[in-house]
């Protein structure tokens, strides 16, 4: 019984497909075909993004970030995330493709224009999330960095860097969809300017001091054990970093920024 | 089962304090609200305690672990001579797994605690120290016994009273104890005669160095050789903590003020 069955459907699917041929025309056909190849197009680019981004070790350096936390209460991760998104770009410019295969006036404004944004949509999502993703990630990192230090007023360094990333981002993101931005562009380069003349002035010792510990360090004109004289100080060197050398005298240590060690030269005492 | 908790309230009745080693999180929370003050001593204040007494090596003798903190509260003075402590230490593997009634008296410093917390070079270095002493003496060079003397802190009047034996391998180096081809490097040089010299910070400023201290009044044990005797008599000469692996016995020593501090066995840790 099941054996004279099969013949029979396929019988009825071929006419079918001939009847739909003759009804429809080639072009449905194309369309079909055009809207099967963009499935596969879109699940494989999905996938092929999402495997790219676990083999860059993503999900591994994005652990803990507030986004990758909120992600997985909806049961979901930011590289998923991503992937769906990747598939629904592609599947989306497959159903454009299908739309002017099969000659719908897309001359109509309203789709030109959704046509026209749509990458620039898709880049400005995909800024927006890595943004929102890199901000978090430097929080953390700043906020590691400084976990040694215990004063209320540092907590506001990570937050900071945090909403720069962030101000970046979201800046990136609008201008991609055509935003007018000149006024927040205003503001970022204000916000840069003053971020950049106040930690020259507040860093200037430091810097200076660095530098000239760079050359020390490198050069090491002096080293621990030798007697030096720097100006009025006179004793032997304990200990020297990029900032600062350590200088001990009979009854006291002087701790002498390198800026000022270059300054006043150094007598090396035999 | 009434006969069991007797047993334990006779350890803790009338107790001046709590010394939890090393809780975790939950294990402090269920004491942070208890009626005597509670003390932890871990080698990080990973759970916020008030009152924290830094271990800086993971004493594998329980004895050595209860006296270390005992020590350190004494020094912070939060207990004093006298007072009465349960100690919650773990003699098996991590977790607290037993109580300890301590009685504190004066004749427990040690000066252990005072080794680590109130040398001149930082406790971190005299940690990383220790521990390479002690891989050293554990592994040894290449499987035979070797002998090691390091001198950490004062780098500067240390080697003002020293002479080098040959080429300072270290020179124009920046090599700090604790970075991980240090083990490596430290364990090859061992071959070589003479001390290590460590800054305050840890940076190894030389090898090779003959110490040239004057040995009057070193106070240390007899039987012990020319390296433990210069290492002792240096510390006494400036503020150095020598730290000396025994080529012989294979036990490492520490240094203080021409004192021996702390005699450790490599094979317990």
């Amino acid at each position: 019984m099941m054996g004279f069955a099969s013949p029979l459907p396929l019988q009825s699917i071929g006419s079918l497909v001939e009847r739909i041929v003759q009804t429809a025309g080639l072009r449905f056909l194309g369309v079909l075909a055009i809207l099967a190849l963009g499935l596969v197009l879109a699940y494989t680019a999905g996938s092929l993004v999402q495997r790219l981004l676990v083999s860059f070790g993503v999900p591994d350096s994005i652990e803990g970030t507030a986004f990758e936390r909120t992600a997985r209460d909806f049961d979901t991760s930011t590289v998923e995330i991503l992937s769906w998104l990747t598939r629904y770009f592609v599947l989306g410019l497959a159903l454009f493709a299908a739309l002017s295969f099969v000659g719908i006036d897309y001359v109509d404004r309203f789709w030109g224009v959704v046509i026209a944004i749509l990458p620039q949509l898709f880049i400005a999502i995909l800024v927006l999330i890595v943004g929102i993703v890199v901000g978090d990630k430097v929080e953390l990192l700043v906020a590691e960095r400084f976990r040694g230090v215990k004063l209320p007023q540092v907590s506001i360094l990570p937050a900071l860097a945090k909403y720069t990333v962030f101000f970046l981002a979201a800046l990136i993101a609008l201008s991609q969809v055509g935003v007018a931005i000149v006024a927040l562009v205003v503001l970022l380069g204000a916000y840069l300017f003053g971020l950049i003349v106040l930690s020259a002035v507040a860093f200037h010792d430091l810097l200076k001091s660095g530098a000239a510990g760079t050359y020390l360090l490198f050069i090491q004109p002096y080293s621990i054990g030798d007697e030096i004289v720097v100006g009025d100080v006179q004793g032997v060197v304990q200990e020297f970093d990029m900032f600062v050398t350590y200088v001990e005298a009979e009854d006291r240590e002087y701790i002498l920024p390198n800026a000022r060690v270059f300054d006043e030269g150094i007598g090396r005492i035999r | 089962m009434a006969a069991l908790s007797e047993l334990l309230g006779d350890i803790v009745t009338d107790v001046d304090g709590l010394f939890l080693f090393t809780p975790s999180h939950s294990h402090y929370e269920r004491f942070e609200e208890a009626d005597v003050p509670t003390v932890v001593i871990a080698p990080e204040n990973t759970v916020d305690a008030e009152t924290f007494v830094e271990l800086p090596l993971q004493f594998q003798n329980v004895k050595d672990r209860i006296r270390f903190g005992v020590e350190g509260a004494m020094e912070q003075s939060i207990v004093e001579a006298g007072d009465t402590i349960a100690c919650n230490v773990g003699i098996f593997g991590g977790d607290p797994d037993s109580v300890v009634r301590v009685r504190v008296e004066e004749n427990m410093r040690s000066g252990i605690y005072d080794l680590f917390a109130n040398s001149r070079a930082d406790p971190g270095v005299i940690r990383d120290v220790f521990e390479v002493a002690i891989e050293l003496g554990k592994k040894g060079q290449k499987g035979e016994p070797v002998g090691a003397l390091f001198i950490v802190g004062d780098a500067g009047k240390v080697m003002n009273k020293s002479r080098p034996l040959s080429y300072n391998p270290f020179e124009k180096s920046h090599v700090y104890v604790g970075d991980p081809i240090v083990n490596v490097m430290l364990k090859e040089f061992s071959r070589l005669d003479g001390a290590f010299v460590i800054s305050d910070s840890g940076k190894i400023v030389s090898a090779y160095r003959y110490l040239e201290p004057s040995a009057e009044g070193v106070d240390i044990p007899k039987g012990l050789g020319a390296r433990h005797m210069a290492g002792g008599a240096i510390t006494r000469d400036t503020n150095a903590t020598a730290i000396v692996l025994s080529e012989s016995d294979g036990l490492v020593r520490a240094f203080k003020g021409g004192k021996m501090i702390l005699e450790i066995d490599p094979e317990d840790y």
